[in-house]
């Protein structure tokens, strides 16, 4: 009886955890063994860490890996940043703060492509803004926006579509400060912002964190907004990887998951660093 | 103690709905009103540079679509797949919600990370090598391809948001009713059902929404002849920029969903207040 | 030097939230090394009028000076008050020591003095060694007396407490409300205390303010306020009052002797103030009654009473019976006698008793029968 009580619990996790916990060991485990793998001209395949010495001298995939690292970054700080100083505006209800929270969460409910769609069409030759400008006569000519080489489309569409989110994860650990907590540090003699850096950068130093990893794998990682909006002479990592194993045959698989790992990689070291870096910038400013 | 806000806040907040509202016209109201307008351009009066508006405005656009593209049956497959998703991930859910809810047991704070393991992994780079495991298992059918995908991926939505639903349900309750002499079944009914409701609901409209806007799985698994809405968008806005059609099918994929989000808020909310009700 | 200013002053502070007044005209000051408290019901406007000390709130009208000074549009950060709240508001991501600290810091105090006045402060509340500790791993009484350190640390022109016992168990409650006190009185600082909680105020103030809707009622000293309440409100809300409509029959007001017609009989009463109208209301509290053995009642004259005893309640130390007139319906009387004394423990619901109140033991109230 006893056993069948401590069991159950483990029981019941079974059904819910088993398939992610087997889906994510295999393509782990898939991406890091094709990794090693090396099919030759005759179709022989042996273990060896030529996708590797390829991918690494490749400049190509170097300039992917720097593009969507910088993206990740560009895109996870700059929603935090947006996302912060309104998730804090709205941390006391007011006459139009549920309005005000209801429009900056709609984006949420607008697909990726969708997005990607609209910003295209919005900077196109017959877009809006292109129309506005010559309309008003800041432009001569329609100017060309899209694709832009500094993948500038490509950050607006990262904060369109992250802000919301990292506004939903601050809002919540801002509304989570007691007034009388703020209230107690104005006592004590701190002001706007020393309140600022003593109790509500350290209090929400947790949620901004898990914004920005969040934000910051997911842009990263990304394919669609890239594909669509972002300058054609570069790739991101997840559009290099597509593209390996299409266009590499026998040694597609092999080459894609070297980029694979790279990408898992970046996304935990970029993760980790940008929270450290996030506590490091908290506590400092906290002194 | 009620704080007022003093009159200079007032006005600032003001100013800032203000600006608020202008900026949510220009990212998000403006960009949807031109995708209507150009779902609606007449496919033989093309809009071009120097005319500000559409000059014939018809459905030609919508009903060419519907009746020559592959839109129909993308939508057939997208609302089947999805449908299959939201009950299988409900049913898998539920049993590791419970545990989550109602349950103590040790490693419960390492196997709830555990969960969101999906959420930390790049789709694409999933998608890819999910691909190569069907193909080494043998599994050639692409719909069940992509239901077993997006099942697995969507679990820790289905999983968060059953947790917090069972955790609303209130002991005593559940004591009160067995006190009395019910039966497991009218435990159930009474203790569980009326708390659990909405969640669930809300859990399957958030899955199944989550399942036809997924892209990564649906457009590597089912490349080349299996399409979904979300393929079939991608592909107009690829190397063939069909700009009318690429309109007509953002908003047939939008606005369903939104909709459907809507309700599924409400349910969460009404969830939300019968849970902190079971508190007090 | 002392200056003659008094360290806090109230003056006519008004505020009104929409169609709510808050606070109307309320005015008391509180001298140097004083604590003052401000007693009354929810609702009474008591944390709005420590809110405004503090400049949490601003007021419509009227002024808050500290030491002299006025401080009308002056933050809070910037004025010398320092508040101990009732959810104790402690900052969760801080040590206790880095919570005493808050405000020294924000004084840029020097890294070694600040340390010793740290450590002095949790000497004088007994936490010297739970300083590295978070809040959330300290018991409600240890969190208590960080909030009480943390705002004592920083030596503020005036301290303010809001109801800072409630979140705290009863017996608690006295040891804290006792260690308060005592530390007041040893430091010296002044003190304003928001409570509901008359035993409170009366056992810790120098001075009482008691609030009903925004409007002071009456203002004093502990012994004041009980013994010579102004109206029936605070009558009634600090201890237990009998409370009867009178007439003035006779009076003699040379020596201070009424005589007055009660529901309870002909009284009476002894009073230096003189009633203010004929029909005025007359208190007495519950232990001014003695109960009059048998062989007692032929000596004596004066306000002599015989009531019917309609429940009794046993309370350890007192018993606490409610009489009155004969049949059980009725104005009916509180009386609590030392449960040893005079029988008391023999009388029962249903038994009759003499009972006697001195005529000094009345008291007018300033409020006439309307």
């Amino acid at each position: 009886m006893s056993s069948r009580r401590t069991l159950a619990p483990y029981l019941l996790l079974i059904p819910g955890l088993a398939p992610i916990i087997v889906l994510m060991t295999l393509v782990i485990g898939m991406a890091v063994s094709q990794s090693v793998t090396w099919t030759d001209v005759s179709g022989k395949v042996s273990l060896s860490l030529e996708a590797w010495r390829v991918t690494f001298e490749s400049d190509q995939f170097w300039r992917a890996f720097l593009y969507s690292a910088r993206i990740g970054t560009l895109g996870a700080i700059l929603s935090v940043a947006f996302a912060y100083p309104v998730a804090l505006w709205l941390r006391r209800p007011f006459a139009g703060s549920d309005l005000v929270s209801a429009l900056i969460k709609a984006p949420i409910l607008v697909h990726g492509l969708v997005a990607a769609f609209l910003y295209v069409n919005f900077v196109s030759f017959q877009g809006f803004l292109n129309v506005a400008l010559v309309g008003l006569g800041l432009a001569a000519r329609p100017i060309r926006m899209q694709n832009d080489p500094y993948a500038i489309g490509v950050v607006v569409l990262q904060v369109w579509k992250n802000m919301p989110l990292a506004f939903l994860i601050l809002s919540g650990s801002v509304r989570a400060i007691s007034d009388d907590v703020l209230n107690a540090a104005r006592d004590l003699g701190a002001g706007t912002f020393g309140r600022l850096r003593r109790v509500v950068l350290p209090l929400t130093l947790r949620s901004l964190q898990a914004a920005l990893i969040i934000i910051f794998i997911g842009a990263a990682g990304d394919y669609t907004f890239q594909a669509v909006a972002g300058p054609t002479s570069l790739n991101s990592m997840a559009q290099f990887m597509v593209r390996m194993e299409t266009d590499n045959g026998l040694q597609g698989v092999s080459l894609a998951a070297v980029v694979a790992v790279m990408l898992m990689g970046l996304s935990l070291c970029g993760s980790i660093l940008l929270a450290g870096l996030m506590q490091f910038l908290v506590k400092r400013a906290g002194r | 103690m009620a704080t007022l806000f003093r009159p200079a806040e007032r006005w600032r907040n003001r100013a800032l709905i203000l600006f608020a509202l202008v900026l949510f016209f220009f990212a998000l109201v403006l960009p949807f009103g031109m995708a209507v307008l150009w779902s609606l351009v007449d496919p033989s009066h093309p809009w071009a540079y120097p005319n500000v508006l559409p000059p014939v405005l018809s459905f030609r656009r919508w009903v060419e679509i519907w009746t020559t593209t592959g839109l129909q049956q993308a939508l057939v497959n997208s609302y089947t797949v999805a449908l299959t998703v939201s009950i299988a991930t409900i049913l898998l859910a539920l049993p590791t919600a419970f545990a989550f809810g109602r349950m103590e047991f040790r490693g419960k704070a390492a196997a709830q990370v555990l969960t969101l393991l999906p959420l930390a992994m790049p789709l694409f780079v999933l998608a890819i090598f999910y691909v190569t495991i069907l193909s080494k298992l043998g599994i050639y059918s692409r719909f069940l391809g992509i239901a077993i995908g997006h099942t697995v991926c969507l679990l820790p939505y289905a999983i968060r948001l059953l947790t917090v639903s069972f955790s609303g349900v209130r002991q005593d309750l559940i004591d009160a009713a067995r006190d009395l002499g019910a039966s497991r079944l009218t435990v159930f009914r009474h203790a569980y059902l009326p708390v659990l409701k909405p969640g669930l609901l809300a859990a399957l409209i958030i899955v199944f929404i989550l399942s036809i806007e997924e892209f990564a799985i649906s457009y590597i698994v089912g490349a080349p002849d299996f399409t979904t809405v979300p393929t079939i968008l991608f592909s107009y806005l690829g190397y063939n920029f069909i700009r009318p059609s690429a309109a007509a099918v953002s908003l047939i994929l939008v606005v369903p969903n939104v909709l459907l989000m809507l309700i599924a808020e409400r349910l969460l909310k009404s969830a939300g207040a019968s849970g902190a009700a079971g508190k007090g | 030097m002392v200056s003659d200013a008094p360290a806090l002053r109230v003056e006519n502070a008004s505020l009104r939230y929409d169609r709510f007044q808050a606070l109307n005209a309320v005015s008391f000051s509180a001298r140097k090394g004083e604590l003052v408290t401000l007693l009354g019901p929810s609702g009474c406007g008591k944390t709005t009028l420590l809110r405004a000390i503090a400049g949490f709130v601003p007021l419509d009208s009227g002024r808050v000076e500290i030491e002299g000074q006025d401080m009308a549009g002056i933050p809070p950060e910037r004025r010398d008050t320092a508040m101990c709240f009732q959810s104790y508001a402690l900052f969760p991501h801080l040590t206790v020591a880095d919570n005493i600290g808050f405000g020294l810091r924000q004084k840029r105090l020097s890294g070694s003095a600040m340390t010793a006045r740290v450590e002095e402060v949790a000497a004088q509340v007994r936490l010297s060694a739970q300083l590295e500790r978070l809040p959330a791993q300290l018991s409600g009484g240890q969190q208590q007396r960080v909030a009480l350190a943390r705002a004592m640390a920083v030596r503020p022109g005036v301290m303010l407490f809001d109801e800072p016992l409630s979140n705290l168990d009863a017996k608690l409650r006295d040891q804290v409300r006792a260690e308060i006190r005592s530390l007041q009185r040893a430091q010296g600082f002044t003190a304003v205390y928001v409570t509901h909680d008359q035993a409170e105020a009366l056992a810790m103030s120098d001075l009482v303010v008691v609030m009903r809707a925004g409007v002071v009622e009456q203002m004093g000293a502990p012994e004041d306020i009980y013994r010579r309440p102004a109206n029936r409100f605070v009558a009634d809300f600090i201890g237990t009052a009998n409370i009867m409509a009178a007439k003035v029959v006779a009076e003699d007001r040379t020596n201070g002797l009424y005589k007055v017609a009660t529901p309870l009989g002909e009284a009476v009463v002894r009073s230096d103030v003189p009633p203010v109208a004929p029909h005025v209301y007359l208190c007495w509290r519950p232990e001014d009654a003695r109960i009059v053995s048998h062989h007692e009642t032929g000596s004596l004259q004066t306000n002599i009473y015989r009531l019917q005893v309609r429940s009794r309640t046993y309370l350890g130390n007192l018993v606490d019976l409610e009489a009155g007139r004969g049949e059980s319906d009725g104005e009916s009387w509180r009386i609590q006698t030392h449960g040893l004394g005079h029988g008391a423990s023999a009388v029962n619901p249903g038994d009759t008793m003499t009972i006697e109140i001195a005529p000094e033991r009345f008291r007018f109230l300033n409020e006439a029968v309307t």
